[in-house]
């Protein structure tokens, strides 16, 4: 895979410390899966929390290590749960492939607009903010619009060009700010999408507002 | 007590706002060498004999460090308590699975910490990468500049170098992004800052590590095209 398009450092550093909702790790999880020079900028970013905590100061604690482990010999022994197995999906990350319940072809897809079809995957306990996959027909052509929140859009299949670039399957489009876009569909083939925004009540970013556009959400 | 300067000096409140640049430099400490030294062989003896001794030598250097750092996420004195004797039961049980070539002891320590944090404010697994996925991209690591630094067993003590030598208002975002787990948007509002601001502070401090990491000149360059949005 030819990934091109990045996570940026904050997002990354969000990531590590723990303060992304569930719908963004998947984002991100999904673009390290096929982009080692991101996963390394993230175990750098884990390093530094290792880091800090070795040199953060000390809480009193009440018991002992001995207490914890007198715990443990009270306890049945615990097994981590280990996740089941996946189901394959060829080209999907697992992060993504475990959220869906058939082949990505045989999703049951809901038309929103023309040219645009969608899969939610918003629902609890998952969800604060949108959370979907996005089917766009080819050659299909987004009006501009900004990005103010935050939002992550990861290329499953396919690819759009827009004034940043082509974004192609495994890529990521980790933008906010003030961006104008006029996405383009390649001609030749639908894109599947992965979107996740911030918040539940405010739709401003890449494919967001294109989809309030659309369809009121 | 062995510990680097990055400690309480970046315990900020709201008074407690970023003063001009300050610099700090300072000689490699071989006191927090023999420390990762020390916790790194630990966890390996824990991990391989069950050895109780170092696992008391583990809790007592992190135990309170782990609770201080579920307590910096608005989580109270008790149940940061149990949380911390729930993760200590977890690295008792996972040290086998420690390898010490992959990543220092601290490193370890906190993902098992964080994740833990996450599941229990969220109710939910933190999502990671799925190292044993048929289209794990591998092949770039060779080539890649950073790839170099990540079974560096000196990467511990050139990063921690590096934090130290950040600008004190790079060093609080990151103290206020690990410890109090806020997202870069929630820390500009919580230090009245423009989000770009505080973005920027973020990835000057994150491209400083990794040049260190790198050891390169020419990393800020490197980096620069994969963040130009
Ligand atoms: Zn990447």
């Amino acid at each position: 895979m030819n990934v091109s398009h990045h996570l940026t450092d904050e997002t990354l550093q969000d990531y590590a410390c723990g303060s992304l909702a569930a719908s963004m790790e998947t984002l991100v999880a999904c673009h390290l899966t096929v982009c080692a020079h991101c996963r390394l900028r993230s175990e750098a970013a884990d390093q530094v929390g290792g880091v800090l905590l070795a040199s953060a100061e000390k809480s009193a604690m009440r018991t002992s290590a001995g207490d914890v482990l007198a715990i443990r010999a009270a306890r049945k022994p615990a097994v981590d749960p280990q996740p089941d197995a996946p189901t394959l999906q060829p080209g999907i990350p697992r992060p993504l492939a475990r959220l869906l319940p058939k082949p990505v072809s045989q999703l049951d897809w809901r038309r929103v607009a023309p040219g645009i079809k969608q899969y939610d995957l918003g629902s609890e306990p998952r969800g604060k903010g949108a959370f979907k996959l996005l089917h766009l027909a080819p050659g299909l052509v987004l009006s501009d619009h900004s990005h103010i929140d935050r939002e992550l859009t990861y290329v499953v299949q396919g690819c759009y060009t827009d004034e940043i670039g082509t974004f192609s399957t495994g890529d990521i489009a980790d933008l906010d700010g003030n961006h104008a876009h006029r996405p383009v569909v390649s001609a030749d083939a639908p894109c599947i999408a992965l979107i996740a925004t911030q918040s539940p009540v405010r739709y401003s970013g890449f494919f967001g507002r294109v989809m309030q556009r659309f369809v009121g959400i | 007590m062995c510990t680097t300067e990055l400690s309480n000096a970046d315990v900020v409140t709201r008074t407690d706002k970023p003063s001009a640049d300050r610099t700090l430099t300072r000689a490699p400490d071989p006191a927090a060498a023999e420390l990762r030294k020390t916790m790194g062989d630990a966890l390996v003896a824990v991990g391989k004999h069950r050895d109780e001794q170092a696992f008391a030598l583990v809790f007592d250097y992190y135990a309170g460090r782990i609770k201080s750092f579920l307590m910096g996420k608005a989580m109270n004195e008790d149940t940061a308590e149990e949380l911390t004797q729930e993760i200590m039961l977890t690295v008792w049980r996972r040290a086998e699975s420690y390898d010490p070539k992959k990543a220092a002891a601290s490193t370890w320590l906190f993902t098992i910490a964080r994740n833990r944090r996450i599941d229990y404010l969220r109710g939910n697994s933190r999502i990671e990468v799925e190292l044993d996925d048929e289209i794990l991209e591998v092949e770039t690591t060779e080539n890649d500049p950073q790839a170099r630094y990540v079974a560096d067993s000196q990467s511990a003590a050139t990063l921690e170098a590096a934090l130290a030598k950040l600008p004190q208002e790079q060093r609080q975002v990151m103290h206020l992004s690990y410890f109090r787990g806020q997202s870069h948007g929630a820390i500009a509002k919580w230090l009245n800052l423009p989000v770009g601001t505080v973005k920027s502070r973020i990835r000057l401090a994150m491209q400083s590590v990794r040049k260190e990491l790198q050891g390169e000149t020419d990393a800020l360059d490197r980096d620069d095209f994969l963040d130009s949005d």
